[in-house]
Parts: structure tokens; sequence; C-alpha cells
């Protein structure tokens, strides 16, 4: 803590030298007498997003810097969370499973669920290959990214109609070169995400949505952690992160049409496009982040827990894991401290 | 690129001091002993590392999780055969014979190309902004169109590698054809030889040194593009298991097959200064 304030102490003098000697070029207006909350998010459509692009967190906390760094992929969010760089994070349920468990034992909590995956997740299979039912894949070939969600939800449609991995020909491709293989022939089926999933939708049959799985009992989700240190030190800080992603979840299912600007915003695509795929994704309200299905109440874990070992178990039979965490692990590393109260003003 | 030019001694040369009888350990103890030294001090340093409890699991495992990843890769246990269902032979065979097709027809290409360039000066003039063009560009940046254009399967890989090895083999190739010394050749159209008794007896043999050099960097070139080659749809491969292992965080995996990549080519250059010293041993005595 000591060298962490002769740190600070010194880059304030130092940004002093170089705040009178001229004027800075950096627009991200970061003072460094305020400490500062690191945030990871990811291109997802999610009110993550919204509550950048409005600055909500900005308003709510000006004591405190916010500094937003883009990540790619979960396993990367996961990194830099051991390397203790991250106090938020968004990351699909399946690194966050991979992340609690053996041995990476981050010291994160699931704080928030900020989508879970509907139609805009699926398994379609490619015209004139005759595939109509999941069990017709028997032998063909899939294509889906690795490690992802869209994977856990393939193996366990697979698992769904009786087959086992060995029985089909699974692929790892990336949205856009699944879109390559399939326009080529050279893939049968593929389990992605929109908005590679829309075009292949144009010629193919969708198979199942991972919306039919969540309601099978597999779901996934895009989660939200945050720090045990950070939580621990700032648990008013987390309480006000959290009410800005409710009332991000409240525009969302009250003005989709703003959300759907914010959104676009952020990511590049045209506020039409996200609204298509703001209908596909399944979003909860803040009474239902709270419910007993998903992070529960305060001392009464949900039933995200049981999601996230099933993950874990996943995980252990891809033999990315020793073994799966026991459920109480997950149980811990839910944040329901003040549920279902502090979603709500 | 050029950064990556051959920073091995002179065979020769490191072999001199073995000859010299006073001391014949001496040199033995420099080939042998430091190398075996520099590995063992290595090690203990990761373990000291590794133990220190600095740094996370995740960033400095444990030597010994490593060797049991490498175990577990290489062998069937609990009824998991390696990983992803393949063995670490088979993705490395996988890898090799990917590098060794793209290889053959980078390198090939290359020569060919090197041998025209090298001679015929308007060629030259035609093909080397093209050339440095594609040397420049990382394989990442242009793979994704290889899929495209080529499909998933073992083509756009191949292609990728043989991309990768082209450049660095006519370059060679061409430096060494114009370096070619004029005096032999002047010489030997003086005695009566045609342009392509020249060709073949006098610039061949004196740029072949030089163009094995430019074949080991091509070599050394594809070998660093093998894990942009497997990304998708890469495995069986050692660029496809480092990929898929570090999107879990699995790091002893992806240290497994990153000293699988090193080992194997420390062995393939190896081998090639074996043929190298066979194919041209007029090396440095022109």
């Amino acid at each position: 803590m000591k060298f962490k304030s002769l740190v600070a102490a010194v880059a304030a003098s130092a940004l002093a030298v170089a705040g009178l000697s001229a004027c800075s070029v950096d627009k991200s207006e970061q003072s460094a007498d305020k400490p500062t909350i690191r945030i990871a998010y990811q291109a997802l459509i999610s009110g993550d997003l919204i509550v950048k692009n409005n600055k909500w967190l900005e308003e709510a906390l000006p004591d405190y810097n916010i500094k937003w760094t883009k990540f790619d992929s979960g396993a990367d969010v996961n990194t830099a969370f051991i390397a203790d760089e991250l106090d938020f994070g968004t990351l699909g349920s399946s690194p966050v499973a991979r992340g609690l468990s053996e041995p990476l034992n981050i010291p994160y909590k699931v704080a928030f669920v900020l989508g879970v995956a509907g139609e805009n997740e699926a398994l379609v299979a490619r015209d004139g290959t005759g595939i109509n039912t999941v069990a017709d894949l028997k032998g063909k070939r899939i294509a889906t990214p690795f490690a992802s969600t869209a994977h856990y939800s393939l193996l366990a449609a697979l698992e769904q109609a009786g087959l086992t991995p060995n029985d089909v020909q699974l692929i790892d491709l990336q949205p856009q070169a699944i879109l390559a293989g399939w326009e080529r022939g050279d893939i049968d089926a593929a389990y992605s995400w929109l908005p590679t999933l829309d075009e292949l939708r144009k010629t193919g049959k969708d198979l199942i949505s991972s919306r039919q799985l969540a309601e099978a009992g597999k779901p996934t989700m895009d989660l939200a952690t945050v720090s045990d240190a950070f939580a621990e030190a700032h648990p008013d800080v987390v309480d006000v992160w959290r009410k800005q992603e409710a009332r991000a979840l409240d525009v969302i299912h009250n003005d989709p049409e703003a959300a759907a600007k914010a959104i676009a915003a952020e990511i590049g695509l045209t506020p039409e496009e996200v609204a298509g795929q703001i209908k596909q994704t399944v979003f909860l309200t803040p009474a239902e982040e709270a419910s007993a299905e998903w992070l529960g109440t305060d001392g009464k874990p949900g039933n995200i827990a049981v999601n996230l070992q099933s993950a874990s178990q996943f995980l252990a039979d891809q033999n990315q894991i020793p073994e799966a965490a026991p459920l109480k692990v997950f149980q811990d590393a839910i944040y329901t401290k003040g549920l279902p109260g502090a979603l709500t003003e | 690129m050029s950064v990556f030019v051959d920073i091995t001694p002179d065979e020769h040369a490191v072999a001199a001091p073995e000859v010299s009888p006073a001391r014949p350990w001496r040199g033995r103890l420099t080939r042998l002993a430091l190398p075996l030294l520099s590995v063992l001090v290595f090690l203990a340093a990761w373990q000291l590392a590794a133990a220190s409890g600095i740094w996370n699991k995740t960033f400095v495992p444990y030597p010994s999780a490593v060797w049991q990843a490498f175990i577990d890769i290489s062998t069937t246990h609990d009824g998991v055969r390696g990983y992803a269902g393949y063995l670490l032979w088979e993705h490395l065979y996988m890898t090799l014979r990917r590098v060794f097709a793209g290889v053959l027809i980078g390198v090939t290409v290359g020569v060919l190309l090197g041998l025209v360039m090298g001679s015929i000066s308007w060629v030259r003039s035609v093909l080397e902004p093209w050339l440095t063009f594609l040397r420049a560009l990382p394989p990442l940046a242009y793979f994704f169109l290889l899929v495209i254009w080529l499909g998933i399967d073992e083509a756009p890989k191949i292609t990728l590698l043989a991309l990768a090895a082209l450049p660095p083999a006519a370059v060679a190739t061409t430096t060494a054809v114009v370096a070619a010394p004029v005096g032999l050749q002047e010489a030997a159209r003086a005695l009566g030889a045609t342009r392509a008794q020249v060709l073949r007896d006098v610039v061949v043999p004196s740029a072949l040194p030089e163009t094995f050099t430019g074949i080991r960097l091509a070599v050394g070139m594809a070998y660093s593009s093998v894990v942009a080659a497997e990304l998708f749809n890469g495995i069986p491969g050692v660029g496809g298991l480092v990929k898929d292992a570090s999107n879990y965080n699995n790091t002893p995996v992806v240290l497994v097959g990153i000293f699988a990549i090193g080992f194997s080519g420390l062995v393939i250059d190896g081998l090639l200064r074996a043929l190298e010293r066979r194919a041209v041993p007029w090396r440095g005595k022109i």
C-alpha cells in the first residue's frame, strides 16, 4: 500500500509538471488524484454498453476515474483478473466457470447477469444436407468456436439428442470463418451467434436455439464479475454499479430504441441491426435478477451457481480442468449482498 | 526481416579449437556441457520462480505441471486420448506435414524465382516490389482471405506457409545469383561455355551457400507462422493445440505446445545445417 501511494504521488507530481509545461492530449478525463475503477467490457449486446455509452458510471461516481478496456474473449478477461488489472469484467458463463475452478481460482464474484442467450445463439443446419433434427447430425461436420458458450450449448444439444462428441465431426472455427466454410459447403451445421447466425439462417434451418437449451436447464449467460478485493473495499461502489446496470436493463425493456442506439454507437452496427439482436437475446428484469432462478437474494445464492457448476463439469469433461469444482464454490462466488433491495432505489 | 540472419557462428570456426590437441576437452565442454548447463540453470530458475508464489500458477506453472501436461497429452489416460483426441506426436506430425508441404512449395518457387530474378534484371525490376510487399505482410493479416478463397481444410494452411517461406528463399537466391563472381563467369565464357553452362557450373554453385541460408530462413519463417496457419480448424496440429489451450487459460498445455514447436524447430534446423554441410562443402571457400 505504501508503495502504491508512493507511485501515485510520483505519478501525480509528474502529471502536475506535465500539466504546467504543456497541454495534455489525453481526452479520457482521468485525473491522478482520484482512484480508478478498471472495467473490462466486450462488444456484446448488453446493458453494459448502455451504461458505458451514456456515461452513467462517470456521473454516478464523480470521485472516481472510470477506465473502460475492451476485451475480445473471456479467456483474456480471466487473464487480466489474475494479473490484478481489473475490478469489474464482462465474460461468458463458460469462462467464469473456468475462472472459479481449479487451477485458476480467480478471486471474483458474479454480480450481475447481463444477458441470457436466446435465439441469438443457435444450431443451424445447411440447406441440402437433409438434416432436420439434432439427431440427424450423426457423422456430420459441425463448426463452432471452441471454448465459447456456443461450444457448451452444442455439446449440451448433442447430449440431449443422445449423441456423443465422437459421433460427429467437431470443428473449431470463429464465426466469420464459419460463414466462409458454410458458403463453400465445407461444413454441414454450425452453432454460432449473431450477426453471423442471421447469414447462416438465410441458407439454413434452426435445429435448436440457446433459448430452448436454457429452458431445458442448460442456459448460457453473459455475466459481469467483480473482484473480491474490490467488492470488500468498496461495497458502495458495487451498489452504484449494480444500480446502473439495472437501469440499463430497464431501458432495454422500456425503451428498446434508445437502448439499440446506445449499443449501436459502441459496437459499430446500425441501431436496426442491434434492435433485431436485442429481440433475440433474453434480458432479465431487475426483479428477475434477484430471483432464485438467477442471482438469488442475500445469503441465498440462486440457481446460477448450479448452471456454473454444470459448465465447470463440462470443462472437466473436455479435460480443460482436472475436475469440476463443487457447488459450494459457485454459491460462494455469487455476489448477493443487499439483494433484492440493492437493485432498486 | 534481415534480423533473422544466421547468427550461428560458422561451423568450421566452432570446430577449430576441437582439433587442437592441447585441450581437446575444452571444445567438447563448450559444445556439450554449456548448453546442458544453461538448460539446467533455466529449469532451476523456473522452479524457483514458480515456488516463490509471486506469480499466479496461470502465469508461471510449475515445471512439474508442464511435465504432467506433456505426459497427459502424449498418452491415453483414464480413457482420454491426448489433447482433443489426438496424441502429441499426432499433433506434431500434422503440423510438420503442413510445414513440409508449405516449405517445399514456397522454397521451390522462391528459388526458381530467385534464379530468374538474379539472372534477368528486368524480371527483377518487375517482381521485386511484389516480393517486398508480400514479405512485409504478417500472415495473420491475410489468412482470413485464404480461408474465404480456399476453405477450412489443408489448402489455406499450406498456402499460408508457402507464402511465408517464399520471400526469404527468393530474396536470398536473387542476392546470391547477382553476387556470383563476374571474373569466374567471364573466364568460363572465355573458355567457350554457353550461357546455360555458366549458370549451371558457375552461378548456381557459387549461389548455393547463400541459397541454403535463405532456405533455412524460409523454414524459420514458415515455422513461426504455424500458430497463425492453424488458427482455424487447426486440431490436430501443435499450433491449433496452443491456440485452443490458451482459450481455456490452460498454460501448462500452451507451454508443452511451445516447447514442441521450439524443439522440433531446433531439430529441423540441425538437419538442414547437416544437409548444407554435405551439399555445399565449398561454403566460405570461394
